[in-house]
């Protein structure tokens, strides 16, 4: 279990998907045990998330019924998600395997729920002290989206690294391209920096590409498949608007206390116009 | 005992930088011990709001208590999302200086606020009203907030200069700190204490939200 843990925390470190990591084309990693472990980070949020309702005169049920709901959430937009993904990667002919994609997807939610679950002590904290329910849904959707923009980037740069892995093509064009960059500057004084081209930072001078980059987020190569990653990105806005919809048809998580406890709800209206009237509401308009 | 804890206020002040590096791990502790302390200095001042008497104290020691409850449980609820957000940004190396500093400056910020006390008091003595009061004290925890940004700075200089990516998450951290702080202020209130209403630890209702609330006096005001 708790090397299951360790794994994850690898996965966030950017251990896991570092070039000399995944050079055999996939990210090398246990999915049982992973998926176990976000479950468990999915069980612990969906327990935060439910403590609003519980403490503020709701029905405890609440309680179980957002702990229960929540890793089911990830598995249903995944479900949904993942046939169209596999379709897409191969139409652009990605050497990808289904597998690698799979285990990349597994590694993207449990840095969501990681996140999600780091902010847990935060929505739990908001949940006992406000009685608030529209503030209580916008902090969640807060704590969910900054979650899934982290976790989603992650994904993207990690599909972009091995998009390139597995192209021999791409990834001669990257050492070639990564040489240009690193030779004249080491001819060069110490004193000079590489300009990150994503992020615009300075950055020290390092002719070891793996010390240059450090995070799982960081970009590796550059512009070569350019239409590869827009795909992916399409497809990370899919997988948003999925998982937000998801979200609520799977309603409710937070629980309004004045309304009765219920599994699900009925069908009606849709998770944006739901957060735009939540706020709304709370501003008052 | 009084000699050790003044010459580490002084150390911490100062942003010793022995007070952060690894070897400083087991005295971390010990930078508790400034919040505690300092921070029921200020409480207890805070809470003498319209004079001492027999009652009034009860009120003083529980401003005392909540000072350093707020300090500390603020900074534990921000904790985990800021372990998270290091880790995945590729900074979990510099994690325990990161962490070594924020406890120091923690520290430094209570000491700071204990010394604007006697303002505080003389503030009391000079004035009646319980809502300027309250601005007054809103105040110095922003003056005091503000200068231990000194002691931050000095502590992370050297971290941004080696990657920028720190200051991001520098401002991540006060604003999580900040947003989850200022909830914990409106939660623990009555700090001040309004004369007319009857001392508690809590506040009857107490349970609302600072933002909401805050909306609403705006609104208020505009209309």
């Amino acid at each position: 279990m708790i090397k299951w843990f360790k794994q994850v925390d690898s996965i966030l470190r950017g251990d896991a998907t570092r070039m000399e990591a995944i050079k055999d084309g996939q990210v090398d990693i246990p999915v049982g045990g992973i998926a176990v472990v976000t479950v468990l980070l999915c069980l612990i949020y969906g327990i935060c998330m439910g403590t609003f309702a519980a403490s503020s005169g709701g029905d405890k049920t609440q309680l179980l019924a957002s702990a229960v709901k929540f890793p089911l959430l990830f598995f249903l937009t995944l479900l949904i998600t993942f046939p169209s993904l596999y379709v897409f990667n191969a139409l652009i002919g990605s050497k990808l395997k289904m597998t690698s994609v799979l285990r990349l997807l597994v590694a993207s939610v449990a840095v969501i729920t990681a996140i999600a679950a780091s902010l847990g002590t935060i929505v739990v904290f908001f949940s006992l002290s406000t009685n608030s329910y529209n503030f209580m849904v916008l902090l969640n959707v807060a704590a969910c989206g900054i979650g899934g923009i982290l976790g989603l980037t992650f994904l993207l740069k990690t599909l972009h690294r091995l998009v390139l892995v597995s192209d021999p093509y791409l990834l001669d064009l990257y050492t070639n391209k990564q040489k240009q960059i690193t030779e004249p500057i080491n001819n060069d004084t110490d004193a000079e920096i590489i300009i990150d081209e994503n992020t615009g930072l300075a950055k020290p001078a390092a002719s070891d590409s793996d010390e240059q980059i450090r995070s799982a987020l960081d970009t590796y190569g550059s512009r070569t498949d350019q239409k590869a990653k827009s795909v992916f990105k399409i497809w990370v806005f899919v997988f948003s608007v999925v998982g937000a919809q998801m979200s609520w048809v799977l309603r409710p998580f937070i629980g309004n206390p004045e309304m009765d406890f219920a599994w699900f709800r009925t069908k009606e209206s849709n998770f944006f116009q739901a957060v735009f009237s939540a706020l709304g509401n709370l501003l008052g308009l | 005992m009084i000699k050790r804890l003044l010459y580490l206020t002084s150390r911490i002040l100062r942003a010793d930088p022995s007070l952060v590096t690894v070897q400083a791990r087991a005295d971390l502790v010990r930078l508790i011990l400034p919040v505690m302390v300092f921070g029921s200095i200020y409480g207890a001042v805070m809470g003498s709001y319209n004079g001492i008497n027999a009652e009034r104290l009860v009120h003083m020691l529980y401003a005392a208590v909540k000072v350093p409850i707020l300090l500390t449980v603020a900074f534990a609820i921000s904790l985990p999302s800021f372990f998270v957000l290091n880790t995945l940004v590729g900074l979990r190396d510099d994690l325990g200086y990161c962490l070594r500093s924020l406890i120091a400056t923690q520290a430094g910020l209570t000491i700071i606020l204990a010394s604007l006390a006697p303002f505080t008091a003389l503030w009391y003595l000079s004035f009646e009203n319980y809502n300027v009061a309250i601005l007054f004290n809103m105040a110095m925890f922003a003056t005091a907030s503000i200068s231990s940004r000194i002691i931050l700075r000095r502590y992370y200089t050297p971290l941004i200069q080696r990657d920028p990516r720190h200051k991001k998450m520098l401002n991540a951290w006060i604003f999580t700190y900040g947003f989850v702080a200022v909830q914990m202020a409106w939660v623990l209130r009555p700090f001040i204490g309004n004369p007319e209403s009857p001392i508690s630890f809590f506040r009857q209702q107490a349970w609302s939200n600072a933002y909401v609330k805050l909306y609403e006096i705006m609104c208020n005001i505009l209309q």
